[in-house]
C-alpha cells in the first residue's frame, strides 16, 4: 500500500474523532474571510472614500488581530492532534516504517485535515459572507442595499495566510516526529509522570503572578496625563502575564493545597476531580490563561464598540445643536436671518452672543488650535437660557476663566485643572470645563475662554467684536431649502464679513465609527466563540485521555452517576476558572477604557460578562454531555 | 460448622458471537464460594476462566444460569444496583494494577471509601492501617509512578480491601510483577485469608501462583474438570498442580 493511500484510509476513519479539529479550523478561516471581504466589496464605499479608508485601515488591523489568533489556534490545535496521533503513529514504527516515511504519512494526513477545514471554512465563509455585511451594516445603521458580488482576491488572501500558517505546523510536527525516538511515540500518551510540580517553583509564580497582575491592574487605573497611553500598553503586557503566572502558579498552588487537607480531600468525589484537575492544570494552565485572555479581549472590544457608539451619538448631538450659525462682525442681521430662515422653516430655538477675537499675538501659545476668541459670561448664561441647555457654570473672578472644550473621540491627556492662559501679558487660571456644546459646531473649530463680563470690556479694545446667531430648526432635514435665502446675506469684505455654517444631519464624516461600532460587537462574537471553542476542544481532547481512567473506575465498582458527578464539577473548575479571572480583569480593562474615552462604561461591563457567563454555561453543558458521551463505556465489552 | 456461602453459580452458560455463527465458552459451571475460601482457577488459553471472572465480577452477563452473590442474583439486579454491589461487597485487583495515576497511593486507596461516604477522618485511619499491614505506609504520598510494580500490585490489593468487601476477585495478579514481588504479593493475600478471614477468588495460569490458594479448579474446554485441594504443605500442592498439568497438556499460557 502506498503511503498516500495508507493516509487517505487513516484519514478516512479518523474524520470523526479529528471533526472539532477541523470544525474550528473552519471557523477561524470563515471569520478571516468575511473581514477580508469587507474590504474588498464596496458595501461601505457609500460612506465616501474617506470613511471607507478608514474602515478599511479598522478591518485590516483586525485581520492582523485575527490573522495572531490563527496562527496560536492552529499552533494548539496541531499540537493537539499529534499527541493523539503519536501513539498510533509509534505502532507503525513496530511495522518497520522509518521515521521519515512516518513523518510524510503524518504530513498527508494532516494535509488532508487542513485542506479540508479550508474547503468548509472557505466555502461556508463565501455562503454566510452577504448575511456578515447585511449584519455588520445592519447593526451600523446604514442603508445600502447589497449585491451579491463574488471576489477572489479576499479567498485567495484567506487561503494563502492560512495555508502559510498551517504548513509552519505541518512541517514543525514531521520535524518533531522525525527526531523523536520509537520510545517516545509509543508512551506519547502515556506520559503522566511530574504530576507533581515543585512547591517552590508554584510559590515564587504564584508570587509574581499576583505582583504582576497588581501592577496591571494599578496601570489600568491610573491616571497620568500624556503616559496615559503607555500606561494602558503596560497594563494590557502585564495583565496578559500576571494572568499567565496566576494560571501557572498560584491556582496549583491553591488546590494542592486543598489536596493535602485529607479531611477536605476525601468527601464525596472530591478525590477525583480535585486530583484530575490538578493533573490536568499542569497541562492546561496555558489553555485556561489564553481563554482568559480571549474572554478579556472580548469584553473589551464591547465596551470599546459601545463607548465608540456613545462619543459618535454624542458627536453629532454636539453638531447639531444648531442648524445654522452665522458668524459676522454686522450687529443686528439676527433679525434679518430670522426672516429669511422662517420662509422655508420653523424655527425651534436660536441664540446670539458676541465674543471677542484677539490678536493672536496677545496669546502666549500652548494649544495647537490658533482660532480663539473670548466670550462674556453673562451673555453665555443668557444663551443656555434661549436654548435650554443646561448651565452650572460658576463666574469666573477677574484673574479666571473657563475652557469651552469640544467633544473628541479620545483624550489621552487628562484634563488638567490648573491651567493657565496668558492674555495680553496677564495670567487667567481655569476654574472650570464644560462640553456643552454652547456654540455647537463653531465650539469644534475655535477655542472659547469664558471670563467675567468686567474682564472682557477690558480686553474690548484690543480685538475685533463678533456677533454669533444661532438657529435650530424644527425639521433639521430640511435645512437646505434656507440655504440660498441666508447666502444672500453671507460677505466676506473687510467692512461687512459674514460667515455662514450649515449643519447637515446626514453628513457622514465620523460615520467611519459606526462601522467600528458594529465590528467591535463582531469582535465580540469572535472572541467569545473562539475562547469557547478553545476550552471545549480541550476537554474533547481531555476526555479522549481519560476514557482509560474512567474504564478502571468502572471496574472497580464506581456508578455512573457518581463518574458523571465528579465530570461535571472537574469541568465546572475548567470553565470557572478563566471566567472568574476574566471577570475580576475586566473591570480593569474596561475602567482604563472609559478613562481614555471619558465615557461611564461600568454597564456594558456588567452586560458582556453576563453574556460570557450564559455562554459560559452552554458550553459547560455541552461539555459535560460530550465527556460523558465519550467516557459512557458500557458495562458489557 | 461450614462458613457463610458468597458466592454460587448455578448452570452458567455462556454464548459469543452473532447467532448462526456461536461459539459456547462456558458449558455449564457449578461452583460454590464459602467465607474464608481461597481459590485459584487455572487453565489453559481459551478455557473460559477471563469469562468466568468477568461474569462474577458482573462485568459481563452470562446467557444462561445465575450468580448469587450474598443472596442476591447479580444478573438480574439493576445497573445502579450492580455498582453499588461491585462497590461495596466486591474488591477488585488487575494484573496491571488499575491504579489512577492522577493522585497518591493514599488517595488511590481511599477513593472507594470517601466515594461511599465514609467520613474523611475514618477514611485516612483505615488508609494508614492497611498500608501498614501491606508496607507501604512510607509510600503512600507517592504516585503510582514513582511506585515499583509490587508495590502498586499491594497498593491496588490495599485499594480492594478497604471496603472490606465479601469477596476479592483478582485476575492474574502476579501477571506483570518479577518473582520476588510475586511472592510478596501472594504472601499478602494469604495473610488477609488467614487472618482477616478475606474470601479470595483468583484466576491465573501460574502453578506457583495458584499453590498459594486453598482450592485450584482447572478449567478446561468451558467446564470444570477437577478441583485440587492442599494438604498441610505448599510445595507438595505445588506438585501436584504440575503434574495434574502435565497430565492435562494443552497451552497452559
Amino acid at each position: 500500500m502506498s503511503t498516500l493511500k495508507l493516509a487517505m484510509q487513516n484519514f478516512r476513519s479518523s474524520v470523526k474523532n479529528y471533526l472539532a479539529l477541523i470544525i474550528s479550523m473552519s471557523f477561524t478561516i470563515l471569520i478571516l474571510l468575511n473581514f477580508q471581504n469587507v474590504i474588498y466589496s464596496d458595501s461601505f464605499a457609500v460612506l465616501g472614500t474617506r470613511n471607507k479608508d478608514y474602515v478599511d485601515t479598522i478591518i485590516q488591523m483586525i485581520c492582523v488581530v485575527l490573522g495572531c489568533f490563527m496562527f496560536f489556534f492552529i499552533w494548539y490545535s496541531t499540537n493537539v492532534f499529534l499527541t493523539k496521533r503519536k501513539k498510533e503513529i509509534g505502532i507503525y514504527v513496530f511495522m518497520g516504517l522509518s521515521n521519515q516515511k512516518i513523518g510524510k504519512l503524518y504530513m498527508l494526513e494532516s494535509l488532508m485535515t487542513g485542506l479540508a477545514a479550508l474547503v468548509i471554512g472557505i466555502g461556508s465563509g463565501m455562503l454566510v459572507s452577504q448575511l456578515f455585511q447585511m449584519i455588520l451594516l445592519a447593526i451600523s445603521d446604514i442603508a445600502v442595499e447589497i449585491k451579491f458580488r463574488f471576489d477572489i482576491k479576499p479567498v485567495i488572501i484567506t487561503a494563502v495566510v492560512y495555508l502559510a500558517i498551517y504548513l509552519i505546523f505541518v512541517v514543525k510536527g514531521y520535524v518533531s516526529i522525525v527526531r523523536s525516538s520509537v520510545l517516545d511515540m509509543v508512551s506519547a500518551s502515556r506520559q503522566n509522570e511530574y504530576v507533581k510540580q515543585k512547591n517552590w517553583i508554584l510559590i515564587v509564580k504564584a508570587i509574581a503572578g499576583t505582583v504582576v497582575l497588581a501592577a496591571g491592574y494599578y496601570m489600568a487605573l491610573k491616571k497620568s496625563g500624556q503616559e496615559m497611553l503607555l500606561a494602558a500598553v503596560a497594563a494590557v503586557v502585564l495583565v496578559i502575564a500576571g494572568v499567565y503566572l496566576l494560571f501557572g502558579g498560584l491556582i496549583p498552588l491553591f488546590f494542592q493545597g486543598l489536596k493535602r487537607k485529607k479531611t477536605f480531600l476525601y468527601k464525596g468525589q472530591r478525590t477525583l476531580w480535585v486530583n484530575n484537575l490538578i493533573f490536568r492544570i499542569r497541562k492546561n494552565y496555558r489553555t485556561y490563561a489564553m481563554t482568559s485572555v480571549l474572554m478579556l479581549c472580548s469584553v473589551t472590544a464591547l465596551a470599546a464598540g459601545f463607548a465608540i457608539k456613545i462619543r459618535y451619538d454624542n458627536i453629532v448631538h454636539f453638531r447639531n445643536t444648531y442648524t445654522f450659525q452665522l458668524l459676522t462682525n454686522q450687529k443686528g442681521l439676527g433679525t434679518t436671518a430670522e426672516e429669511l430662515i422662517k420662509k422655508d422653516n420653523e424655527i425651534a430655538y436660536q441664540s446670539e452672543i458676541t465674543m471677542l477675537q484677539l490678536d493672536e499675538g496677545l496669546f502666549e501659545d500652548q494649544e495647537f488650535r490658533t482660532l480663539r476668541a473670548i466670550l462674556p459670561y453673562s451673555q453665555l448664561k443668557q444663551l443656555a437660557k434661549d436654548t435650554g441647555l443646561e448651565f452650572s457654570l460658576p463666574e469666573p473672578g477677574v484673574d479666571e476663566e473657563i475652557d469651552m472644550e469640544n467633544m473628541p473621540l479620545l483624550s489621552l491627556a487628562s484634563a488638567d485643572q490648573n491651567a493657565v492662559v496668558k492674555i495680553n501679558g496677564k495670567e487667567f487660571r481655569q476654574i472650570a470645563q464644560t462640553e456643552v456644546p454652547y456654540l455647537g459646531y463653531l465650539q469644534e473649530s475655535v477655542s472659547y475662554y469664558v471670563v467675567n463680563d468686567r474682564v472682557y470690556n477690558e480686553l474690548l479694545p484690543l480685538g475685533q467684536q463678533l456677533y454669533t446667531y444661532n438657529y435650530r430648526i424644527s425639521d433639521i432635514y430640511n435645512f437646505r431649502e434656507s440655504l440660498d435665502e441666508l447666502d444672500t446675506i453671507t460677505s466676506n469684505t473687510a467692512e461687512n464679513y459674514t460667515a455662514r455654517v450649515a449643519i447637515d444631519p446626514k453628513d457622514s464624516e465620523v460615520e467611519w465609527m459606526k462601522v467600528t461600532y458594529s465590528v467591535c460587537i463582531f469582535m465580540f462574537m469572535v472572541f467569545i466563540l473562539a475562547s469557547g471553542c478553545i476550552l471545549f476542544m480541550k476537554v474533547y481532547n481531555d476526555a479522549f485521555e481519560e476514557q482509560e481512567r474512567y474504564r478502571v473506575l468502572q471496574k472497580i465498582g464506581i456508578g455512573r452517576e457518581m463518574l458523571g458527578g465528579a465530570i461535571a464539577r472537574e469541568l465546572s473548575m475548567t470553565y470557572a476558572m478563566p471566567f472568574v479571572v476574566m471577570a475580576v480583569s475586566s473591570y480593569f480593562s474596561v475602567h482604563a477604557l472609559g478613562n481614555v474615552m471619558n465615557t461611564d462604561l461600568l454597564a456594558v461591563n456588567v452586560v458582556s460578562v453576563v453574556v460570557i457567563l450564559l455562554f459560559s454555561v452552554l458550553c459547560y453543558v455541552l461539555s459535560v454531555l460530550v465527556y460523558r458521551k465519550l467516557l459512557n463505556l458500557d458495562i458489557k465489552k | 460448622m461450614k462458613e457463610k456461602k458468597v458466592v454460587e453459580i448455578r448452570h452458567l452458560l455462556k454464548d459469543y458471537g452473532t447467532k448462526g455463527f456461536q461459539t459456547r465458552v462456558l458449558k455449564g459451571i457449578d461452583l460454590e464460594i464459602f467465607q474464608n475460601d481461597f481459590i485459584a482457577i487455572m487453565g489453559p488459553s481459551g478455557s473460559g476462566k477471563t469469562t468466568l471472572l468477568n461474569i462474577l465480577s458482573s462485568i459481563d452477563k452470562p446467557t444462561q444460569g445465575s450468580v448469587m452473590l450474598d443472596g442476591q442474583d447479580i444478573t438480574k439486579i439493576s445497573n445502579r444496583e450492580l455498582s453499588r454491589l461491585r462497590r461495596e461487597k466486591i474488591g477488585f485487583v488487575f494484573q496491571d494494577y488499575n491504579l489512577l495515576d492522577t493522585m497518591t497511593l493514599q488517595d488511590n486507596i481511599a477513593l472507594p471509601l470517601s466515594l461511599s461516604g465514609v467520613p474523611a477522618k475514618e477514611c485516612i485511619q483505615r488508609t494508614t492501617a492497611i498500608a501498614k499491614s501491606f508496607g507501604l505506609e512510607e509510600h503512600l504520598t507517592k504516585y503510582p509512578y514513582q511506585l515499583s510494580g509490587g508495590q502498586k500490585q499491594r497498593g491496588a490489593t490495599s485499594r480492594a480491601l478497604i471496603t472490606n468487601p465479601e469477596i476479592i476477585f483478582a485476575d492474574e495478579p502476579t501477571g506483570a510483577l518479577d518473582s520476588k514481588s510475586s511472592r510478596d504479593l501472594l504472601e499478602c493475600l494469604k495473610m488477609v485469608n488467614d487472618q482477616k478471614k478475606a474470601t479470595i477468588l483468583m484466576v491465573t495460569h501460574d502453578a506457583f501462583c495458584a499453590s498459594y490458594a486453598k482450592d485450584v479448579y482447572i478449567l478446561s474446554d468451558g467446564m470444570i474438570q477437577c478441583k485440587l485441594s492442599k494438604g498441610a504443605d505448599r510445595r507438595e500442592f505445588y506438585d501436584r498442580i504440575i503434574d495434574m498439568q502435565a497430565s492435562m497438556g494443552g497451552d497452559f499460557a
